[in-house]
């Protein structure tokens, strides 16, 4: 059985008037892709943010590889996250993001080349990035990502504003990821995308966990879009 | 350290708003000093200050030599707010998630840049200074200890003001309110303060920096004296106050903020 690499522990953030995560409690399995499902407003991004440290949780913990993530050594090299499609200077070209992120964190800028041909950007690598499409945004976020060659990925929305070429091209790249056994947190509107790719779900509403399981577990034999419905809004309505 | 500090200075080496802020920087500087010649040996000169045949005039113009620390003061407040304004903030803490960390990182850049702002616009400003000085021969002689004194306060003054940049922004975070807020107050209401209520102006950074120069500029109409100044060692223990004040007040609002 796998073991647990992700774990929210009575995770819980308020916001002056806004709960916006309550009691929280989960395992994301290490070596498979974990959906992270969710109305907008549900909290997932707050979770994600107490996971990678960026957000302090008001009680309880989020915790990867048993620890905070600032307790991690070198933290890119096991984690990457895309939280949003900015997380780069406008005024910089692709390379130049690129290096300002690989030599904060030491890493070879041979890397770069790399990274940059898993996330198809070679024809951009001197381009400035304000002149990037919402797409290849995207990319070259998941190229920082990629940067430290990590474990675990944790992605907030990374198929928001694609076009279906686009989506396409994700889930191609998340299955080859998930293919060399790294731990994937991913969240996201795209029900259908998500019940081909991943293997565990998760279900946030409100702030409150409301399912777990494995795909089937939680589809239960029906679409995934609908399992999801009957999980967030007809069961609180 | 090292490596988040050579990450630091590749950001601001690769934007080039920092190259159009330096080379404004110079041009700022250049104007300090050309100007009052022009001004200083006009007939109509209404401000009461020598010409250039005198030594006094010759003060008047190159103290103005340490003037582009504005420029070092958007540096700082560049170094810090362009992470939020762009968003990078997320990806500078998911490298170094101890965020005391990046605040030194970012305190030392922006220190750095500030002491390339100054250097910089001392050199544009010095050296058109003498150029203009050219067309009204005669004129005293530029001494060395004055060009000394406004070198010392331009090095002092980048380094500090940078430091302060990275506090403001820090502490504003919105890049147009800080920049903005930084123009007004060092070009209208500290320039008032300095000028015309020297006993709390001189306690703030520009009248630090002036008392640092240390330069009489003779009877005037604004009836300036450089008596009424701190004199360089506590003008320069002040603008290190500001320094640390600066750097702390990062750091506290940086540490505890959430990245949403």
């Amino acid at each position: 059985m796998s073991s647990s690499t992700i774990e929210f522990r009575d995770l819980s953030k308020q916001y002056k008037d806004v709960l916006a995560v309550s009691n929280f409690n989960a395992q994301i399995l290490s070596g498979r892709v974990t959906g992270f499902l969710g109305p907008n407003g549900a909290g997932k991004s707050t979770a994600l943010r107490c996971l990678l440290g960026l957000v302090n949780p008001t009680s309880g913990e989020a915790l990867i590889n048993g620890g905070p993530y600032s307790a991690l050594h070198d933290p890119i090299k096991k984690v990457g996250a895309v939280l949003d499609s900015r997380g780069f200077h406008p005024g910089l070209t692709a390379m130049q993001n690129l290096k300002v992120m690989a030599s904060a964190s030491g890493i070879d800028f041979g890397r770069i080349a790399e990274v940059l041909k898993v996330v198809d950007l070679e024809g951009a690598t001197n381009k400035r990035t304000k002149g990037f499409s919402l797409g290849m945004k995207q990319r070259l976020s998941l190229a920082i990502a990629m940067l430290g060659d990590p474990e675990i990925l944790i992605l907030d929305e990374p198929a928001n504003g694609l076009d279906p070429i686009g989506i396409v091209w994700l889930r191609e790249f998340l299955q080859k990821l998930a293919s060399e056994g790294r731990t994937i947190l991913v969240s996201s509107h795209q029900l259908a995308e998500m019940q081909n790719t991943v293997d565990d779900v998760l279900i946030i509403n409100k702030g409150v966990l409301v399912a777990q399981g494995t795909i089937d577990e939680i589809r239960q034999g029906k679409s995934l879009e609908e399992a999801f419905l009957d999980l967030t809004l007809r069961r609180s309505a | 350290m090292k490596n988040l500090l050579q990450s630091e200075l590749r950001k601001l080496v690769y934007l080039r708003a920092n190259w159009l802020l330096l080379l404004w920087s110079g041009l700022f500087a250049a104007l300090g000093t050309v100007a009052p010649i022009f001004v200083l040996n006009s007939e109509n000169n209404r401000m009461g200050f020598s010409g250039t045949t005198t030594p006094e005039g010759i003060n008047a113009v190159f103290a103005n030599a340490a003037g582009g620390y504005l420029f070092a003061l958007i540096m700082g407040i560049l170094v810090m707010t362009n992470e939020y304004r762009h968003g990078t903030a997320v990806g500078t803490f998911l490298v170094t998630p101890k965020r005391s960390t990046v605040l030194y990182a970012k305190l030392i850049a922006a220190a750095f840049a500030g002491l390339v702002v100054q250097i910089f616009s001392y050199v544009m400003a010095v050296s058109s200074g003498f150029i203009a000085l050219n067309f009204f021969e005669p004129h005293a002689p530029v001494p060395m200890e004055l060009l000394w004194k406004v070198f010392r306060a331009s090095v002092l003054s980048g380094l500090v003001l940078g430091i302060v940049g990275v506090g403001l922004g820090a502490l504003v975070k919105n890049q147009v309110a800080a920049v903005t807020g930084a123009v007004i107050w060092t070009l209208i209401v500290e320039g008032l303060v300095v000028a015309f209520v020297e006993s709390v102006g001189k306690y703030l950074p520009a009248g630090a920096i002036t008392g640092l120069v240390d330069v009489d500029f003779g009877k005037n109409d604004f009836n300036f004296s450089i008596a009424n100044y701190l004199t360089p060692g506590p003008a320069i223990l002040v603008l290190l106050a500001y320094a640390a004040a600066f750097s702390i007040l990062a750091m506290r609002t940086t540490l505890r903020r959430d990245l949403d």
